[in-house]
């Protein structure tokens, strides 16, 4: 009974969309004369601050034979620029009580440092000179295509299922080369890049005018803003080049493929749909629709396989899975489930019941209490990508790029809550069907495992 | 993040662990996670891979450097054209840094609750830590502390365990419960308007787990099912191997249960367990997030004020093997592409004077990327690609580790420079520049960790498990800061003890055999 009035309490809050304590970033936008996109967003929580590049290259639009090539550049960027010696970078940003990273997504390729606030002007100064100039050697490079390839060997070649729910199901469930490619690369293409190589993907992707610079923190946003011009404002603008058709066909047939794994002790199994463009308004059902089959321990996909028939041993999956979430790509893309299960079970008693729940979902929709949660779980993972100044930086960034509006960041919500059950089921219809899926089923190579 | 917050996969401490987005990054840092997040202990800062050079290193990066200029002539001729600062900015003073209000109280039955309010995002997170760890009666009852742990939130006397997750959801709240080595923490947030109900759902699966019968059973198989899953994963392996290697009998020593013993676990040892173990007398509450801290302790006082205190058992006095040489251990692995290398030794409880001193030391070797560790061996010699090092301190010891993942033919070359590291810290004092680096690393990783409300929550959580000085985070800048070469040194000298090591190995024995033979004793263990 207590249950029931909980979750009334909740729906009506959702149904009305007014919450106990909305959350509105502050963002401050434009653009400089060579084109780039500068967000400011101050942040008084902590005593820290997120500087972040966001590059308009993913490794979805990397050279065609040169696997790997977008994140092997990632890792040059670290190698030196005119005043930064080879990995000095991570040197100076350390010594001024930082993180960094950089990671190379689908569409975009990021660097950042997090660090006391104090440390704001040195970590432009940083990212302004690697965006100015790229100073590497052909040593460097041998350097970092060793380096990457023990970081493919670490993630994929001696892993047990060798992320065969991004690799492999990518692979399997596109067309279009341009997503159909490993993105992590081959080998051999990552020991064949040269220098030359890297140095003309530098001229032509890492120009002001192809990049979003953000920064989130406990900094004065104007002062801020008259730093960005002393830093930025004389690296001269690239002619950038038309990005290629990334569009993909509709998949008009199931694909299942059948794969043995030598390391793994038990089997698995992988799962992609086509989702709707993110631009549609079928995306926020889509989304609300998988956080009702595989949002957390009482959804449907979890409850089905793990405890009631008890034919899996665990269940995740998601939206953009294992490489960023709702909003920080730009083109097509997967719904992924991944699940490891029992020795004894098949894949196919497991797509028994996937079929069973979508053909229930197709025909009912969700319940309004399924409904209803599912908006304020999204809320509250929503708040979770917005805690801390990383994850600020990372929906700015991603906004600004992809939509030239960073403003987003607080328009999202609303969009989500107006979601109806109709149209829930209308995507589930459209999207979770048969047709559009693709399947992996991956077993252990061993006798008698 | 969103699509994938919720990642369920067995974790080696038991339960359910998040896996991290690290594909495809520069390197594989994980800064401040949570507890909970896999291995299951905190180490500091960067929590399993880290990062550093030696003079050699830095003899090749100049003679490159000389090259590269040529080289690139054209693109810095381009970019000359244009204005560019030559040096970093002159860093600014660092600013006094203001630790959010964190208020202590005792509850009547005993119950430790620490309120910090926290307003970053309209959340609130709760930790409520057990003093009950996975080698808890492991000796008898093998995987009762991680089997206890992980039914809890499967059914209480009056929720179903569907009903526990459907109430989160509708909160949009998430539980999660994990053992590490001293401790049983369950850690759950939700939205901040929901925090009363929040701590109803804490307290009923803390004070009244049920553990239905069926519930047990089905825990058992997939317990079971996942550990043969991590044994299928390098880490894991090297992980559990060096923690046998280094603390022997301990219960630090024990990760988790042989899988056919798991079903001599029987549900009335739970029962039995949960009743000893999850009593408010054994327990701290920290909350951090967006609440007012009163009406915080109002809630906390309803919720758990009439959980009832019952006497603890006498803590068994349990002594820390001593090591007496150098062993090789190696985990045959047919077919590894890689050698998974972990060099590991004893080290001191975090509440011991060394800890700090410690901590830097470890920065300086392999706990940050600017580490002597990656600068030789990744960004010099180019074996690796997460090079690491910590220390990971507990309640009643540690273990410092340091640690690489390297292509079979330089498994042999990456041992002798891991040796020569750490012994060249014993033997050298380390300069002054890196002694600042690593005080000024050390310290803003503790303000990183006041971004988010899980980090902070662990970081508070640890000072309670590991009875560390209350006011450890206000003091911790000023006793980093007096740090000098000479107590880094003798850190090292101490703690970076080579000639006693474990050195496990997981790899292609065939491959490897004769790269390690002249490091000592080996052992193939299986």
């Amino acid at each position: 009974m207590k249950n029931v009035r909980l979750w009334l309490a909740a729906s009506l809050m959702a149904c009305a969309g007014a919450y106990a304590k909305p959350i509105e970033v502050p963002v401050v936008y434009d653009k400089l004369p060579n084109g780039l996109k500068v967000v400011i967003s101050e942040a008084h929580a902590a005593p820290t601050v997120t500087v972040a590049v966001y590059y308009g290259i993913g490794f979805r639009v990397e050279p065609k034979g040169q696997t790997g090539f977008a994140h092997l550049f990632e890792h040059m960027m670290f190698q030196g620029s005119e005043h930064v010696k080879k990995f000095e970078h991570a040197k100076i940003v350390e010594a001024n009580g930082g993180n960094l990273n950089g990671s190379t997504r689908l569409d975009y390729t990021n660097y950042y440092e997090t660090l006391p606030a104090e440390g704001v002007e040195t970590a432009l100064w940083l990212e302004s000179d690697r965006m100015r100039s790229l100073d590497v050697s052909a040593e460097n490079l041998k350097n970092q295509q060793n380096v990457v390839s023990e970081e493919v060997r670490a993630n994929v070649l001696n892993q047990p299922y060798g992320a065969f729910e991004w690799l492999d199901l990518w692979q399997n469930a596109n067309q279009n080369w341009l997503n159909a490619h490993n993105f992590y690369g081959d080998l051999h293409d990552i020991e064949a890049a040269k220098i030359d190589d890297v140095q003309q993907f530098f001229k032509t992707y890492y120009a002001p005018n192809n990049a979003v610079l953000t920064i989130v923190g406990d900094v004065d946003a104007a002062a801020v803003r008259k730093l960005v011009d002393k830093y930025f404002a004389s690296i001269p603008q690239q002619p950038v080049p038309k990005r290629p058709d990334v569009s993909e066909p509709p998949q008009t047939k199931e694909k299942r493929v059948n794969q043995t794994d030598k390391l793994a002790n038990l089997p698995a199994l992988a799962i992609g749909w086509h989702l709707p463009d993110q631009q549609s308004p079928d995306y926020a059902p889509a989304v609300l629709l998988n956080l009702i089959l595989q949002g957390d321990d009482s959804s449907r996909f979890y409850q089905r396989l793990v405890k009631e028939k008890e034919i899996s041993i665990d269940w995740s999956g998601g939206i953009n899975f294992e490489l960023g979430n709702e909003f920080d790509y730009d083109g097509p893309m997967l719904l992924v489930s991944r699940t490891t299960y029992k020795p004894g079970h098949s894949a196919d008693e497991i797509i028994h019941e996937i079929d069973s729940i979508a053909a229930d979902m197709q025909q009912h929709g969700p319940t309004a209490r399924e409904l209803a949660d599912a908006k304020v779980r999204f809320r509250s993972n929503y708040y979770d990508a917005l805690e801390t100044t990383g994850g600020k930086a990372n929906l700015l960034a991603s906004f600004a790029l992809f939509r030239d509006d960073p403003s987003q960041i607080n328009k999202v919500l609303p969009v989500f809550d107006a979601v109806t059950a109709a149209q829930v089921q209308s995507v589930a219809q459209k999207f979770l069907v048969t047709a559009n899926r693709t399947s992996i089923d991956r077993v252990p190579a061993k006798e008698g495992k | 993040m969103i699509a994938r917050m919720w990642h369920r996969h067995s974790c080696l401490c038991f339960g359910k662990m998040k896996r991290r987005t690290l594909l495809t990054s520069l390197w594989h840092s994980e800064p401040s996670q949570h507890r909970q997040e896999c291995l299951c202990h905190i180490d500091d800062r960067q929590r399993t891979r880290k990062r550093a050079d030696n003079a050699r290193g830095d003899a090749q990066t100049t003679r490159a450097k000389t090259r590269t200029f040529t080289l690139l002539v054209a693109i810095v001729a381009f970019a000359a054209t244009t204005f560019a600062q030559a040096t970093p900015p002159p860093p600014a003073p660092p600013r006094p840094i203001n630790w959010p209000a964190i208020s202590e109280s005792k509850l009547g039955n005993g119950l430790t609750v620490v309120l910090v309010p926290l307003h970053n995002v309209p959340k609130i997170t709760a930790e409520l830590s057990l003093l009950a760890g996975r080698g808890a009666a492991y000796k008898t009852q093998p995987g009762v502390a991680q089997l206890a742990a992980r039914v809890m939130n499967e059914g209480t006397a009056t929720r179903t365990s569907l009903q526990i997750k459907e109430e989160l959801r509708s909160i949009g709240g998430a539980l999660s419960i994990a053992v590490d080595h001293d401790a049983t923490a369950m850690t759950a947030s939700s939205l901040s308007e929901f925090a009363p109900k929040l701590l109803d759902l804490v307290s009923d699966v803390v004070r009244h787990p049920a553990y239905p019968k069926s519930e047990v059973a089905l825990a058992r198989t997939n317990f079971a099912q996942e550990i043969e899953e991590e044994r299928s994963t390098p880490d894991f392996l090297a992980q559990e191997e060096l923690d046998k290697a280094l603390f022997g009998a301990h219960p630090y020593g024990f990760t988790v249960p042989a899988p056919a013993a798991i079903k001599n676990v029987t549900r009335d040892a739970l029962k039995t367990f949960a009743a000893t173990w999850y009593v408010p007398n054994n327990a701290t509450l920290v909350i951090v997030g967006d609440f007012d801290a009163p009406k915080m302790h109002a809630e906390v006082e309803r919720t758990f004020g009439s959980w009832k205190r019952v006497p603890l058992p006498p803590a068994p006095k349990v002594i820390l093997p001593a090591r007496e040489k150098r062993q090789i251990y190696v985990i045959d692995r047919p077919g590894s592409v890689q050698s998974t290398i972990l060099i590991g030794a004893p080290a001191p409880p975090r509440r011991s004077p060394d800890y700090i001193p410690l901590r830097t030391t470890n920065m300086i070797y392999g706990g940050a990327f600017y580490s002597r560790l990656t600068r030789n061996i990744r960004e010099s010699k180019g074996y690796t690609y997460s090079p690491f090092s910590s220390a990971d301190l507990r309640r009643a010891g540690g273990a410092f580790t340091a640690g690489a993942s390297v292509r079979n033919e330089v498994t042999g070359p990456t041992i002798l420079e891991m040796l020569y590291e750490l012994d060249r810290m014993r033997v050298e004092p380390v300069t002054a520049e890196e002694l600042a680096s690593a005080k000024t690393y050390s310290i803003g990783g503790m303000e990183l960790e006041l971004e988010s409300q899980g980090s902070l929550a662990t970081r508070i959580s640890t000072i309670y498990i590991d009875e560390l000085s209350h006011d450890f985070l206000q003091t911790f800048r000023d006793k980093v800061a007096a740090l000098t070469p000479a107590e880094v040194q003798s850190s090292a000298a101490k703690y970076f003890d080579t000639y006693r090591s474990a050195i496990v190995i997981v790899g292609d024995y065939k491959q490897i055999k004769d790269q390690i033979a002249p490091f000592g004793d080996v052992k193939v263990v299986k």
